[in-house]
């Protein structure tokens, strides 16, 4: 019954757009590897002198500050909105470049992450199942050995407790690029508002 | 953009005070929009998993698919009290009228069903099996003809709505949502989310005519996920929800050409118009807001914080 939960946690059917958890991809959310400018900037595109102002200290450092989760979006967009009174397009462009190159990097450490996460789960799934061999075992012999039971169930109880936590976890884990995709497509909307003002 | 949303308060109020229902998957509730101000009027709670949404030709009743309450719930939309529910079969998805606003045709995505739910009697009047994971659905202007959209077997199937057979399949690309006929009933369109086109069908024929693609600068090609589709009454313009590719598609009717693509909220995946078709808003289940569209410019004009995951959403009629 047991590991009929674990693998019905694993492997539960969900609706929309759902990707299939494997081993490699825990979450029903569909793995979209990188993300891309045009999905939160409809602003100039960058060109060859974008990577330039990018990488400008005032800039760099704007979106370092920018893309913290810590720091509250109204924050950012304050920040961004006294970068913006003396800045033009082409530097407005490399400040979303900047703020997109760090985002998606983050996110992409994000995505192995939860990937490590998953594989974890599989792998506690399968110690769980092959202690329950070990103790339908145990309780098969002739003269069972009441403490060796006593110990795996222990053992048992606790990785199935420690399983089923982070299973529930994992809900929040899937979540977690989303909170920063919207966090990117709020600071594009922050900076695209200032576009054509200089 | 202020411009535009300074314009839109002081010129539109008037002849636009229809309100906007629009159902938060997550949130369990709906949003209910002043169409005129533009401000939300509350939020009230609908059930479990809130999706489809369709309101009465006469404006007197709300439907709501609580998909996880296995219900199509109806609301008075002026209380936004519960007044009844209508048997759906299991997770309702997402469900459509007939252009008499009786019966009710109701994708079951998970046992492969269309159950026609008389809206008067409140009866079962029939369950059609259809291909895998069904979901988009339309009923033909004349509503002879109900369609029905099933995402595994990838066909658009053509349902006879007096014998509840299905006359034709069409093939289309993977995944398909959502499909939306034009008001003079001589085109059908049919969105593929992983496809990533919209197949233009020849009802008449059950032919595809066309397939509408997109590309748009800076974005991945995976990102390009079409889910809703809205055609304006003339129609001259073509709206497709672009999914998490946070655009709406602007194609022109007669060319069937992409004219523009307008950056809206994230995961963007239905639509409505006003009656007036002046504006379109749009639902986008990630950055949790509405965005409104002003049809003419095809511009974004406002965006709307509503609840957790907007997914359907509905315009009450005039």
């Amino acid at each position: 019954m047991r590991l009929f939960l674990l693998i019905a946690a694993l492997a539960a059917p969900v609706p929309g757009l759902a990707a299939t958890p494997t081993p490699d991809w825990p979450c029903v959310q569909p793995r979209q590897p990188h993300l891309s400018l045009g999905q939160v900037w409809a602003g100039p595109p960058p060109d060859a002198d974008t990577p330039r102002l990018a990488a400008d200290p005032a800039i760099a450092a704007l979106a370092d500050r920018a893309v913290q989760r810590r720091l509250p979006v109204e924050e950012a967009e304050a920040a961004i909105a006294d970068f913006a009174a003396g800045a033009s397009d082409a530097q407005l462009t490399a400040l979303m470049q900047a703020v997109f190159d760090r985002i998606d990097s983050h996110r992409t450490r994000l995505l192995d992450g939860i990937a490590r996460y998953g594989r974890k789960q599989v792998d506690l799934a399968a110690q769980v199942e092959s202690r329950r061999q070990r103790m339908a075992e145990l309780e098969k012999a002739p003269w069972p050995d009441f403490d060796a039971i006593d110990r795996e169930e222990a053992a048992l109880d606790m990785e199935t407790r420690v399983f089923t936590d982070r299973q529930q976890s994992l809900t929040y884990v899937c979540e977690t690029p989303v909170i920063l995709e919207q966090r990117l497509f709020a600071l594009g909307r922050a900076i695209a508002g200032h576009l054509g003002t200089q | 953009m202020r411009t535009a949303l300074i314009l839109l308060l002081a010129t539109a109020a008037p002849a636009f005070a229809n309100r906007v229902y629009v159902t938060n998957e997550k949130g369990n509730d709906v949003t209910v929009i002043d169409g005129g101000t533009l401000e939300v009027l509350g939020h009230y709670p609908v059930g479990t998993r809130p999706r489809g949404i369709a309101i009465s030709p006469d404006g007197k009743e709300l439907y709501v698919c609580a998909s996880d309450d296995d219900l199509v719930r109806v609301f008075d939309p002026e209380t936004m009290q519960e007044t009844h529910t209508l048997p759906s079969g299991p997770d309702p998805e997402l469900f459509v009228l007939h252009p008499s606003g009786n019966p009710l045709y109701i994708a079951n995505e998970d046992d492969n069903l269309v159950t026609v739910v008389d809206t008067q009697t409140h009866q079962m009047l029939a369950e059609i099996p259809v291909g895998v994971e069904p979901e988009g659905m339309a009923v033909s202007p004349d509503g002879k003809t109900v369609i029905n959209t099933s995402e595994t077997t990838n066909m658009a199937h053509f349902i006879d709505s007096a014998s509840y057979q299905i006359t034709a399949n069409v093939l289309v690309d993977q995944r398909p949502r959502f499909a939306e006929f034009t008001s003079d009933g001589t085109r059908l369109f049919v969105s593929a989310e992983i496809g990533g086109t919209v197949s233009v069908i020849d009802p008449a024929t059950q032919e595809i005519v066309k397939k509408i693609g997109f590309q748009i600068p800076g974005v991945l090609p995976e990102a390009i996920q079409p889910v809703g589709v809205r055609a304006t009454r003339d129609g001259s313009r073509v709206f497709v929800a672009l999914g998490p590719a946070n655009r709406v598609a602007m194609i022109d009717g007669a060319t069937l050409e992409v004219v523009d693509y307008i950056l809206v909220g994230q995961r963007v995946w239905q639509m409505a118009f006003t009656p007036d078709e002046k504006y379109l808003f749009t639902t986008n289940g990630n950055s949790n807001d509405v965005t409104v569209i002003d049809v003419a410019s095809a511009r974004a004009v406002k965006s709307i914080p509503v609840g957790q995951q907007p997914w359907g959403v509905v315009v009450a009629p005039d």
